[in-house]
């Protein structure tokens, strides 16, 4: 089985972590070897941040090369943007839509984002897939559940991963008193995902 | 068992497996979350140290009354820690020893990349190095029966992708610790020359017993016998790169790194037609392979600086990358997204007020070192922990005119009570007039919230006796401690213009607790009245991700906005404005 290389990105504070965590526990459930590596300390302050998830029977090495992630799962356009370069000539990116303006250097007007990003995105993904992730957490009534939505949409795409694993990893991860409301913004997150 | 673990995580089970019976050290990314996680080990007693050489001391002490002890910290730590390192290696240990270097390749959270195997070499001490969290878990379990066995302290050396990598881990049981008790051997452990030429020859005759059981260890330097003619040998986690890039390659991976098994080198070496050395950072392994007369490829190949990856890794050894970009992003410039002070932080409104009083900032380690970057841009240096004060004392006597009395030091508490509080003496001793700010938060921030000396708490979270700075200045002796709310920013800038003229030491503590790490909300979200608003700007440059432009006009994201208010302080023209009830 060939190693399945998940790169997510978004920025500091947004629960990446805690969705390279969940994904690594399904694999660790569906009996794979997984790594993940993580950046702490400076890219905590609200920078750019990203998580790299592999998978497989043997994982030797733990970071994704540019130019080899079957899936980006982005919490934020202009952090999809910005590691898009690391999918594979196939691969899939699932993208929040979510912008968050990085810091405002001047009043000189849109100096805040990517113009267009949305078409950008569109042009320069192998494929891309949006979720509505912060509008579903909204209904859901939690905006922390963000991330199980993004893992949802990705949840269609992973083969190797059941949705035993899935709600395995999501009860490991979650308290009690959230775990039925995890698993419900998760499924919802599949649905956004296939629907896309 | 196998456990999904932090490679850090892994470190503190290994440890705890082993028996350990003391851990200390200070917070330092990647290095910081080991000690975290052995404080989750209920019977071990774990504390923060004020500084990595107060830590390795405690730790040598709680060695010498027969507990095992594992000191943690960064790499440029063990800088701070050097002397005590250096000649515990000529003690050797009582119970087992085991310091912990998190190197930082790459320098992700770091002001060097200084490659720390080069302290066991120079120390003589044993070093081991893992490639994953799995052999985090094991080695440093080993590790202490490593330390007692050749007496010696063992630097386990990690680097960032180690200690934040996240694997499987096949943890083990708990050994029962034999406690030794104190044993007085006044030879040994009494460092005067006479005995320390004896312990010379000591260092010697353990780093030479190492080096044979390293030479025969296939626990610790196991080869993988290839199917092609090529040979890699490799350590850390170069060891993963290489195992990808060259499956049929045999390899001969170094757990234990110094001293280096020269003659299982050696050997590995014949056995192979082209032979690599995959290493990160300096060519420590490779120069050893020079010294004995051997050819091998390496350094050559690889960038000098920085961390290894796959591509870099399949470059040097297939002569080109297998993995490169396929999309292009060249016509999209990407707005950077630094990281910044959070908002709300009582540090950004003293930085405003150094950029707008010119003054010449001596800076220091800790989330305030941000205020070196735009569109604060409010620090003329930093260099490492403590040094502020001293540069800052340096550069006002030698300043000429122009400098003077516009030189302050800017230093945070942890940092104070770090390596702060000797450069505040220097100033004393010396009659200096310059001005020490110490930005207090009362936590030491950036690497996550821990506490210190002023904290009040304990690695716990019990209650501790608390250390107040102010209290500190006064009793060192400086006659001039000011106190002052950062939030209230013209009070401030009267308070800074009277210690800058002063003609003595002066120290001025902004006090504000940390609003991420105390959960403080400072007031409602901040409006923007846009038909007032002048377009002056001055609100985007307090640098605060929440308020940014829309269409030519700030605009608040209430969501983040933590009401401090600085930007209302700022707005001339009464255009930004924190509701009140």
């Amino acid at each position: 089985m060939e190693i399945t290389n998940i790169m997510l990105s978004g920025v500091g504070g947004q629960g990446i972590l805690t969705s390279g965590r969940i994904i690594a526990l399904a694999a660790m459930d569906a009996g794979l070897d997984v790594k993940m590596s993580e950046v702490h300390g400076m890219s905590q302050r609200g920078g750019n941040v990203d998580t790299h998830v592999r998978i497989g029977e043997a994982v030797p090495s733990s970071l994704i090369p540019v130019g080899g992630a079957h899936f980006l799962v982005s919490f934020e356009k202009l952090e999809a943007l910005r590691y898009l370069n690391y999918l594979l000539p196939g691969g899939t990116a699932f993208v929040a839509r979510h912008e968050i303006p990085p810091l405002t250097q001047n009043l000189k007007k849109n100096t805040g984002y990517v113009a267009d990003i949305d078409s950008k995105l569109e042009a320069k993904a192998p494929r891309l897939v949006w979720v509505d992730a912060f509008e579903i957490a909204k209904e859901l009534g939690d905006p922390r559940m963000v991330n199980v939505i993004l893992l949802g949409a990705l949840s269609n795409a992973t083969k190797g991963l059941g949705p035993k694993n899935w709600e395995a990893a999501i009860r490991e991860r979650f308290k009690k008193n959230i775990q039925e409301a995890c698993i419900e913004a998760f499924n919802r997150g599949s649905a956004n995902g296939r629907a896309a | 068992m196998k456990r999904l673990m932090l490679g850090n995580e892994a470190v503190a089970r290994g440890a705890w497996e082993a028996g350990v019976g003391f851990g200390s050290g200070y917070p330092g990314t990647p290095s910081t979350e080991i000690l975290e996680y052995l404080a989750s080990y209920e019977e071990v007693a774990v504390q923060w140290a004020p500084n990595e050489n107060i830590g390795l001391e405690v730790s040598i002490g709680a060695m010498l009354a027969g507990e095992r002890a594992l000191v943690t910290m960064k790499h440029v730590g063990l800088n701070v820690a050097a002397d005590p390192f250096f000649s515990v290696a000529y003690t050797g240990v009582n119970g087992g020893l085991v310091v912990v270097s998190a190197d930082d390749p790459g320098m992700h959270s770091s002001q060097d990349e200084q490659d720390n195997r080069y302290f066991a070499k120079a120390a003589k001490v044993l070093m081991v190095e893992p490639v994953d969290p799995d052999e985090a878990c094991w080695m440093a379990r080993e590790a202490f029966a490593l330390s007692e066995r050749f007496d010696s302290p063992v630097l386990l050396r990690m680097t960032t992708r180690v200690s934040h990598q996240t694997g499987v881990v096949t943890t083990g049981e708990k050994q029962a610790a034999a406690r030794k008790g104190f044993k007085k051997d006044i030879a040994k452990f009494v460092l005067l020359p006479s005995h320390a030429r004896e312990r010379r020859h000591d260092v010697e005759r353990r780093i030479q017993a190492a080096r044979a059981f390293g030479n025969d260890s296939d626990l610790w330097n196991p080869i993988f016998k290839g199917t092609s003619n090529t040979g890699v040998i490799t350590s850390g986690v170069a060891y993963g790169y290489v195992r990808e890039t060259l499956p049929g390659a045999s390899i001969l991976k170094l757990g234990l790194t110094w001293p280096l098994p020269t003659g299982r080198i050696e050997a590995f070496a014949k056995t192979v037609r082209e032979l690599f050395v995959v290493e990160e950072l300096e060519p420590f392994i490779e120069e050893a392979l020079l010294a004995s007369g051997l050819k091998a490829k390496g350094a050559e190949l690889r960038p000098y600086t920085g961390e290894l990856n796959l591509s870099v890794v399949e470059k040097m050894l297939l002569g080109a990358p297998k993995h490169a970009a396929t999309i292009d992003l060249s016509d999209t410039p990407l707005p950077s997204r630094p990281p910044t002070l959070c908002p709300g932080c009582g540090h950004r409104a003293m930085f405003g007020l150094f950029r707008e009083m010119h003054l010449r900032v001596m800076g220091d380690i800790g989330c305030y070192t941000l205020g070196a970057l735009k569109p604060l841009a409010a620090m003329d240096s930093c260099l490492c922990m403590g040094a502020s004060v001293g540069m800052a004392e340096g550069l006002q006597r030698f300043g000429g005119p122009k400098e003077k009395g516009r030189t302050v030091g800017v230093i945070g508490d942890s940092t104070f009570f770090h390596s702060g509080i000797p450069g505040l003496l220097d100033m004393l001793a010396n009659r200096s007039d310059a001005t020490l700010v110490i930005l207090d938060n009362s936590v030491t921030a950036m690497t996550g919230g821990q506490p210190n000396p002023g904290t009040g708490k304990d690695i716990r979270g019990n209650d501790a006796p608390r250390l107040d700075t102010a209290t500190v200045c006064r009793g060192l002796g400086v006659k001039r401690v000011r106190v002052v709310d950062p939030y209230k920013i013209e009070e401030v800038r009267k308070v800074l213009e009277e210690e800058l003229a002063a003609p003595e030491v002066s120290v001025v503590i902004a006090r504000a607790p940390c609003v991420l790490e105390y959960r403080i909300t400072r007031g409602r979200p901040a409006e923007v009245k846009v038909d007032i608003c002048d377009r002056c700007g001055a609100c985007i440059r307090v640098g605060c991700m929440a308020i940014h432009e829309r269409d030519g006009y700030p605009e608040v994201d209430p969501e983040l906005c933590n009401g401090c208010g600085v930007c209302e302080q700022v707005c001339e023209a009464k255009a930004v404005l924190i509701p009140k009830d």
